[in-house]
């Protein structure tokens, strides 16, 4: 479904990404732990074309394309089948919560205006937010903006949703009910790939989780071999400073 | 103030005064719109970095907004007709009315300014607007067009409106090339009757009424712009 | 008609010897302007009485005045009242004695103060409350807290708009030749009016403007340097007043990652 190829990308003389290689499955969700500057957030991006890599390959369903040679409609046709959900959520500024999930659907798929309404509509009710629909960005709580930045994501129908550290931003109260709707985005199927620092949200949700250092993949498996028996020293050393209830590392 | 200020003389010339004040607003209009597109194409260049022309408006704008104004005027007064002339057999020192120098000198200024407002608007939307736009499929252009610019007109709006204001208020130096605008009636008529003050007091008013009025009309269209304000259905 | 590159020289040559006059005409209003501006937006920020309701009226309808007219009513009042006024106070003295650079320097500095009072203000209240709440909560005083976290934040916010507002007041230093006093712009104009170069003359004044505000403009860039210490970035002024535009829809720590 979702095929990366020895990307690798560097910011001058610092190389962020060393020949990253990663699989997902159709409707897989992916989550990629790592300390601050292992290049995670970088590779989301770079699957996104927010930033361009130097060097790999990237496939998207059926569409493939090749770093070097990508053109303009390429890195279009290639983030039209992503969704992004930011850390600092980006929502429109100058659009209400239901223009901000419209504006997508409308401008770049095309959508008629009054089916791109309905849909909304029906997402923007689905995060549980229909009452805010005519509300500014600056008029809603963090929390409230990021539900309307998972369904403007969500609206658009995208093969996949990126979901770039989604509840660092927020106040400690609200992470968790922001991780219950990423939670049933996962149900409804689509796949994902969720860059986060929360473990017992990766531990719960998560089909595979990929561990991340040094802009290298270290380990990848499924949650409870890389939470319960990490193979590398440096996931140990990782985890270790998350407080994980004793019963749980020693089951 | 014994026979430096009298009230009956203010009253009398202030009719005799009014009219000229459209000679200001007429340099105030051409240098709004013209300035705005000339403005609008430097910016263009500058966010394009096309080459050559890049380097042209960087010391172009620095030249405008280095230099006074007054020196502006006389130099296009006086360095104009040295150009145009020899290259259209013209005589456009005694063919053009003064005016036209005023317009000239004007719109090149704003065309600098008003680029440098533009500018710093764009660059002053955060970057996650525009990978928000590129995130959700649309192109460059399009998010420029219906993220990007919507929000720096209103960033754009508060230096505008005290552009605007600034450029009304050097409008009163077009007189020095001989534009008989609000500056040079009172002049006209400080010399016929030898008594000026009052003249001068009207202009005062007058620019007070109007740069107070301009100011609270942008500071109103802000408002209204502002996203946090605007009321819910 | 053809560009007289000799005269040009000569102009400019002749336009730098006033260059001391028009730096007494930008230093004096600027020293000016900065004490009493400084004060003036003090009085308004802490709302003094009377004062504070005054200035409030006082500088936006002043601001509404061009320099050019302030400057003609103030040297009209200048001609034609010196005299008396000498009188009044017994003095032997005529205007003849007085030099007119007195009316330009008024002019300029009204203007300064005005221009800074409000530059300041409000670089005043974009100080985060917390920045005093801190301060007294830790047993500083009114004074000490303005002294020493309130005043150095100001000044490094307030330093583009103070380098614009000296720019300006560059610029407006050109117009006191409207009135008669001798400075840069006349000086370049001596040998135009003798050869009828006057074209090379203004240029002559413009090239001694623009180099003029580069300098200036090269002073912020240092002093941004120098500034920059609580502050992260060339850019970060703009991006944070950009942010207050529309209260944006960031929080602080998005907000703080700009930054970053």
């Amino acid at each position: 479904m979702l095929e990366i190829k020895h990307i690798r990308k560097s910011f001058g003389r610092n190389e962020v990404l060393k020949d990253v290689s990663l699989n997902v499955k159709k409707g897989e969700v992916v989550v990629i732990l790592g300390p601050s500057g292992s290049g995670k957030t970088t590779l989301l991006r770079c699957l996104n074309f927010l930033e361009k890599a130097d060097s790999g390959e990237i496939t998207i369903g059926n569409k493939n394309v090749v770093i070097q040679n990508a053109g303009r409609k390429d890195i279009l046709d290639l983030r039209r089948k992503t969704g992004f959900v930011f850390q600092n959520y980006n929502l429109f500024a100058n659009k209400t919560a239901l223009e901000n999930i419209m504006e997508g659907l409308v401008t770049a798929r095309k959508v008629p205006k009054k089916d791109a309404r309905n849909i909304a509509e029906e997402t923007l009710k689905w995060v549980g937010l229909h009452d805010k629909a005519d509300y500014y960005p600056s008029q809603l709580s963090g929390g409230q903006q990021q539900r309307v930045g998972i369904a403007r994501a969500v609206a658009l129908n995208p093969e996949v949703i990126l979901f770039d550290e989604p509840t660092s931003a927020l106040d400690p109260e609200l992470v968790g009910e922001i991780l219950e709707l990423i939670k049933k985005v996962a149900t409804k199927g689509i796949t994902m790939i969720v860059v986060t620092h929360e473990m017992t949200f990766a531990q719960d949700v998560a089909d595979k989780v990929i561990f991340m250092d040094g802009g290298v993949v270290v380990e990848e498996g499924a949650p409870k071999e890389i939470f319960y028996r990490p193979k590398e020293e440096r996931t140990k050393q990782f985890l270790a400073k998350f407080i994980i209830p004793d019963n749980m590392y020693y089951i | 103030m014994g026979d430096l200020f009298s009230a009956d003389r203010l009253v009398e010339e202030f009719p005799k005064l009014i009219p000229y004040l459209i000679e200001n607003l007429k340099v105030l209009l051409w240098a709004t719109v013209f300035g705005v597109i000339l403005g609008l194409l430097i910016t263009g260049v500058r966010m394009k970095k096309i080459p050559i022309l890049y380097q042209i408006t960087v010391v172009y704008i620095s030249f405008m907004r280095g230099t006074p104004m007054l020196v502006q005027l006389l130099l296009i007064y006086y360095g104009l007709p040295a150009f145009i002339d020899p290259i259209l057999g013209t005589n456009i020192s005694r063919e053009w009315p003064p005016i036209l120098f005023a317009y000239t000198t004007f719109i090149l200024n704003q065309g600098a300014f008003l680029s440098s407002i533009f500018y710093g608007a764009i660059k002053g939307v955060p970057s996650g607007q525009f990978e928000a736009g590129l995130s959700v499929g649309m192109t460059k252009l399009q998010t420029f067009r219906r993220i990007i610019a919507p929000m720096a007109v209103r960033i754009a709006l508060p230096p505008f409106g005290s552009d605007f204001v600034g450029v009304f208020h050097n409008a009163s130096l077009v007189y020095v090339i001989g534009v008989v605008d609000i500056m040079g009636r009172a002049k006209s008529i400080g010399s016929a009757t030898g008594h000026v003050l009052e003249a001068y007091v009207i202009v005062a008013l007058l620019f007070i009424i109007f740069s107070m009025g301009a100011r609270a009309l942008f500071g109103f269209v802000g408002n209204k712009l502002d996203y946090a304000n605007i009321k819910v259905r | 008609m053809q560009i007289d590159v000799k005269a040009i020289f000569e102009s400019f040559v002749s336009g730098l010897t006033y260059l001391p006059k028009t730096l007494i005409l930008i230093l004096v209003p600027l020293s000016i302007g900065l004490v009493v501006g400084t004060s003036i937006a003090l009085v308004r920020i802490y709302k003094v009485p009377v004062l504070s309701q005054f200035f409030a009226v006082f500088i936006p309808v002043y601001q509404g005045v061009p320099i050019v007219v302030a400057l003609m009513v103030y040297n009209l009042i200048y001609l034609m009242k010196t005299n008396d006024v000498l009188k009044f106070f017994g003095s032997s003295k005529t205007i003849a004695d007085i030099d007119s650079i007195y009316v330009g320097l008024f002019a300029l500095s009204l203007m300064m103060i005005c221009s800074i009072s409000e530059v300041m203000r409000g670089a005043l209240l974009s100080i985060n409350k917390g920045q005093y709440e801190a301060s007294y909560s830790v047993g500083m005083t009114k004074p000490q807290t303005l002294r020493k976290i309130i005043l150095p934040q100001v000044i490094s916010i307030a330093i583009p708009a103070l380098i614009n507002t000296t720019v300006g007041l560059i610029k407006s230093t050109s117009i006191v030749y409207a009135i008669g006093i001798a400075e840069i712009l006349s000086g370049a104009l001596v040998p135009s009016s003798r050869k009828y170069t006057f074209f090379e003359g203004y240029l002559a004044a413009a090239i001694i403007y623009w180099i003029l505000t580069i300098l200036i403009e090269l002073l912020y860039s240092y002093l941004e340097k120098r500034t920059s210490i609580f502050k992260t970035g060339k850019t970060e002024n703009k991006k944070l007043w950009s942010l207050k535009c529309w209260r944006s829809n960031t929080s602080e720590k998005a907000l703080a990652e700009m930054k970053s």
